[in-house]
């Protein structure tokens, strides 16, 4: 049973703009997890300046087209031999605005990755994290706007999550001091209670937090 | 002003929210039955009825036609599942793609996986089994339908070994191909000296089923 032309003549205006808004705020939702999709690919195939499909809003007055286009160029491995990130995409939390045109979204992930940073042999990765981000239809496509992986877990395979815990790959490298302000902000720690950041975005976040390069909802829980 | 090209257009974003759900379930439904090695069912799933309907599974060659794909299943999962055998392979990081006419779409799956192999004369052996699948699905008979299946091994491993360690099971053994089976297409999965490549490739938005796009999942133009 599917609905037809002849269905939809049955509405009256109100309810069809009810349906329209959502059929469009579904769509949204659906065009989102596309969009991270692609984006995790990019995550694995790092061939530096290869062109691509933009998927960031570089287009939005908030987004730092020139820091994104320079962190873009900058190798952190001398090949890409032995290299992989696979990040897949789990638990989707995703809420529209009234719009359509925001979308706020918490994914789940658990990863393998290998890494090689000078040529040597490569380290097999375990890793667990979240991937929160803000996303925009700009120009009728859905952008990132902000939101990266956020590590929970990120160990040498044999070690183990409680015994290891690998830092960001940056040149140069980070200290854990400097990592645990960045990526590993909220990483797990067997010596500490853990904190939950991401929040997934609730059904009230675009009218709590209307203004959509403010990152506060993600931290709603902690703010309580 | 509710004009018919409104009606039009919101029946069409209907028609593909529809398929979007169907597709998954259908997708979900065939790789339930491949975790629980039901043959039947999984043929069940796929558009026998086309001349072209065809399943290319890692470096195994691509089995086209109603009687190789049911060869190639056959090949696959044919025999009686034994005690401590287990294989069990799931779906995230869906990009999914419903042509403009709703008459074929295209899906990708990032899929995690873990198996138990049994072994002569000791313990199964835990492997993981990671891979995406690309899959071109065909609407016929008021169902969606596997039409074209592509499954890429990401990595093959003793559990106990990991990815990096272990690369004895990436590659199929030096035994002669099934007589159905045509070339493999691509087959790229992990390994230390190798690089990757962002294959498969996300679909991208299209209006209809053109016989020069086929080959979209192997697709290293990342430009769309």
């Amino acid at each position: 049973m599917h609905i037809t032309l002849e269905d939809l003549d049955l509405l009256n205006e109100e309810e069809f703009i009810e349906a329209e808004k959502e059929a469009e705020r579904l769509m949204a939702v659906w065009e989102v997890k596309n969009l991270r999709g692609r984006a995790a690919i990019f995550h694995d195939d790092q061939h530096i300046g290869q062109k691509r499909k933009e998927l960031k809003a570089m287009d939005h007055p908030s987004f730092d087209r020139e820091g994104e286009i320079a962190f873009r160029m900058k190798p952190v491995v001398d090949s890409l031999e032995g290299n992989m990130l696979i990040h897949p995409l789990t638990t989707p939390v995703i809420e529209v605005d009234d719009t359509c045109t925001k979308a706020r979204a918490v994914f789940w992930s658990i990863g393998i990755e290998g890494l090689s940073k000078f040529r040597e042999k490569p380290m097999a990765i375990l890793s667990l994290g979240m991937v929160p981000g803000t996303h925009v239809k700009m120009n009728g496509e859905w952008r990132i706007l902000a939101g990266n992986w956020q590590r929970t877990t990120k160990n040498e395979y044999h070690a183990g999550w409680i015994d290891d815990m690998q830092a960001t790959n940056t040149r140069p490298p980070l200290t854990k001091e400097q990592d645990r302000n960045f990526l590993g902000k909220y990483a797990y720690q067997k010596d500490e209670v853990r904190k939950p950041v991401p929040c997934p975005p609730m059904k009230d976040t675009w009218q709590k937090y209307p203004d959509e390069t403010d990152p506060s909802w993600q931290f709603q829980n902690i703010e309580e | 002003m509710i004009d018919m090209e409104r009606k039009k257009n919101l029946l069409l974003k209907i028609k593909k929210l529809e398929a979007y759900t169907e597709i998954q379930n259908t997708m979900g439904r065939m790789i339930a039955a491949v975790n629980f090695r039901r043959k039947e069912e999984v043929l069940s799933y796929f558009a026998l009825d086309q001349e072209d309907v065809s399943f290319e599974y890692a470096d195994e060659g691509v089995f086209k036609g109603k009687h190789a794909v049911q060869a190639g299943i056959d090949y696959l999962l044919g025999t009686e599942i034994r005690p401590g055998e287990m294989i069990d392979l799931q779906l995230t990081t869906p990009v999914i793609e419903v042509a403009d006419d709703c008459e074929t779409a295209r899906a990708l799956w990032w899929s995690p996986g873990a198996a138990s192999v049994l072994r002569e004369g000791e313990d199964p052996q835990a492997q993981w089994i990671w891979g995406d699948f690309a899959v071109d699905f065909i609407y016929e008979n008021e169902t969606w339908k596997i039409w074209h299946l592509h499954y890429f091994t990401l990595i093959h491993c003793d559990y106990h070994k990991g990815w990096v360690d272990d690369t004895s099971l990436i590659n199929r053994k030096n035994t002669p191909m099934h007589e159905e089976s045509q070339p493999t297409t691509w087959h790229n999965p992990y390994h230390p000296k190798a690089i990757r490549y962002g294959i498969p490739a996300a679909p991208y938005p299209y209006d209809t089923w053109r016989k020069e796009d086929e080959n979209w999942m192997l697709r290293n133009d990342k430009t769309r």
